[in-house]
């Protein structure tokens, strides 16, 4: 320690340069997750949210399924037939509306049978269905300003609803949810306008919700053949989210982008500090240095280095978090923020690793007059 | 503790450089007085300060300090030597540039496996011993040619070695500072008792030495 922290006072300019770059990758690397990980609670938390295992959709469904899948009440049947297995069915649709008290909102209509296993239940108010169409709506849109108790008044059609309850902060497509039942998640879908209000709508929705008892898995491919449908997990379905997909991999790309350009950065750094440091290593070695205390010294460096870059840039990136976090997308939990900054700091000390053979290359001789 | 080099033959380079430098030297250094390694350039001065310091291992003969061959140990174990009994003062280049003196002989502690906190003042004492008592918190940049090398000789003697070896020590400073400079060196090695060879053509050295050989081994007559 005694000389690793003696150098670093003495190229405390260069160290200082050094850490801010670590600290500036640390830094992206923690505002790209909060990002990527607040974009993904903005896209697909409501569908995280459901207490169901799988999602059947209909079978031509095999992408973007929650528009494109119809099924109907026969498929629901066959399911809540199968032993084991509990089934309701689950509409989905982004639409928009206003409050009695004027608030225009947009949301993601999740249509559900009131009482069934997957109609949330609220923080505050009545469920789902409490009172005739009554709805619960997602925190988000408490947020904007939507009470229980306000009437709201649903585009295209007109439908009015009643806001029975508030739940948890759910969304679905980077729109705010709200669970609605399954008659008027109907007529918000299938409903035309100016067509008879008493018309018979089609009994479909956009897949059946199936949540498996006991441990063993269901015979997926089995069930789905026999029943005609294409069923995935929930978390398979995330994908069929609207962005979900194309922003992973966009967020996720830069993070591995970030995570590479931090071991060559730093390596890079260590590689020129260790050419520099040259005829001094030479000098230690001929002092009596042994080989395992130059690069001792050389590591503890780096990890201050790294260390204190990678805390500075979690610190940055928690900031941002603190003053981005209520107006976009952003979510960094402590446990999240600490793996990020451990990665960096543990791929910054790998490209360090890379230059170390440099520090005990220096041939010692090359002190003595008859080599100089 | 004597320095005894027996039968030592250095062979250096390879192909059509190699040469030869020593085949079958021997020589011996007494303990208590400064003894001049003097020749001109290329003589072999430095390659003799080499393998007496175990910085070099001869391709065959035996180095001895006090009880152990140094021809015979290892790359680790030289280095431990090195160390730890071995006090050294190059031409130039001596010193590190991020450390005060005081901080320059503690390094030479530290990498010997002591407590620098516990040798501040020990190693001040040891500057102002060579005269650099106002200069303990100095860098090289801030010192003379003349105060870096008396700070070298500090820390070469800073933790009693039972050899001493100085290669040119007066190649990078001028005349006024190169006479008080050998006057400081002769000094030291005698009070502190050790093994002290120094490696030189300057005749303002070799006038100070106790006694003169040349790089075969031989007393010469000044």
């Amino acid at each position: 320690m005694y000389l690793a922290l003696r150098e670093l006072r003495a190229a405390r300019g260069r160290f200082l340069l050094m850490g801010s770059v670590v600290m500036l990758v640390a830094a992206l690397v923690g505002i790209v997750s909060g990002f990527t990980a607040g974009l993904g609670n903005d896209t697909v938390s409501a569908l995280r949210a459901l207490p169901a295992t799988h999602l059947v959709f209909s079978a031509d469904a095999k992408s973007d399924q929650f528009n494109r899948s119809l099924v109907g009440a026969d498929v629901l049947d066959a399911w809540r037939a199968e032993p084991g297995v509990e089934a309701a069915p689950l509409g989905v649709a982004i639409t928009r509306g206003t409050t009695n008290r004027g608030v225009e909102i947009d949301l993601a209509a999740f249509g559900v049978e009131p009482g069934s296993f997957v109609a949330p239940d609220p923080d505050s108010g009545q469920p789902v269905g409490t009172t005739p169409g009554g709805i619960v709506v997602s925190r988000k849109l408490a947020d904007k300003g939507v009470h229980v108790g306000d009437m709201l008044t649903i585009d295209r059609l007109g439908t009015a609803v009643r806001v029975d309850g508030i739940t948890g902060s759910a969304s679905y497509g980077h729109v705010p949810a709200a669970y609605v039942p399954l008659d008027v998640w109907t007529r918000l879908r299938f409903g035309i306008p100016g067509a008879d209000p008493n018309a018979t709508l089609p009994r479909q929705f956009s897949a059946v919700a199936v949540r498996a008892s006991g441990s063993a898995a269901l015979p997926i491919d089995r069930l789905d053949a026999a029943k005609g449908t294409h069923t995935i997990s929930r978390g398979a379905s995330f994908a069929a989210a609207p962005g979900y997909s194309g922003e992973r991999v966009t967020m996720n790309s830069i993070q591995v982008f970030l995570y590479l350009i931090a071991p060559l950065v730093v390596g890079a750094f260590f590689a020129v500090w260790t050419v520099q440091r040259g005829p001094e290593l030479a000098l230690l070695r001929a002092m009596g240095a042994s080989r395992p205390r130059l690069l001792w010294i050389t590591a503890v460096q780096a990890a201050i280095v790294v260390a204190a870059g990678a805390v500075a840039g979690g610190a940055v990136a928690a900031g941002v978090g603190l003053l981005l976090g209520s107006a976009v997308p952003f979510s960094l939990p402590p446990l999240t923020l600490v793996a990020t900054l451990g990665g960096v700091a543990a791929l910054g000390l790998a490209g360090t690793a890379i230059t170390l053979r440099r520090v005990t290359a220096p041939d010692p001789l090359t002190m003595l007059g008859a080599h100089r | 503790m004597s320095l005894v080099l027996s039968d030592v033959t250095v062979t250096l380079g390879r192909g059509d450089t190699r040469t030869t430098v020593f085949a079958g030297l021997d020589a011996a250094f007494a303990p208590g007085h400064l003894t001049a390694l003097a020749g001109p350039s290329g003589s072999g001065k430095s390659t003799l300060l080499a393998v007496a310091g175990a910085l070099l291992r001869p391709d065959r003969g035996s180095v001895v300090l006090g009880d152990r061959d140094l021809a015979a140990l290892s790359d680790a174990e030289r280095a431990r030597e090195r160390r730890e009994h071995i006090g050294y003062m190059f031409q130039s280049g001596n010193l590190l540039s991020a450390l005060t003196s005081v901080e320059q002989l503690l390094a030479a502690a530290y990498i010997a496996g002591h407590k620098p906190s516990r040798l501040k003042k020990r190693a001040a004492e040891a500057l102002e011993e060579v005269g650099l008592g106002q200069r303990l918190r100095h860098r090289p940049d801030q010192l003379s040619g003349g105060e870096r090398q008396r700070v070298a000789l500090a820390r070469a003697l800073f933790l009693g070695p039972e050899l001493l070896l100085i290669d040119e020590p007066t190649a990078a400073v001028d005349r006024g500072q190169a006479a008080m400079l050998v006057e400081v060196i002769a000094e030291r090695a005698r009070a502190q008792g050790c093994v002290a060879v120094v490696a030189t053509h300057d005749p303002v050295v070799i006038a100070a030495a106790d006694e003169v050989v040349n790089p075969a081994g031989e007393r010469v007559s000044v």
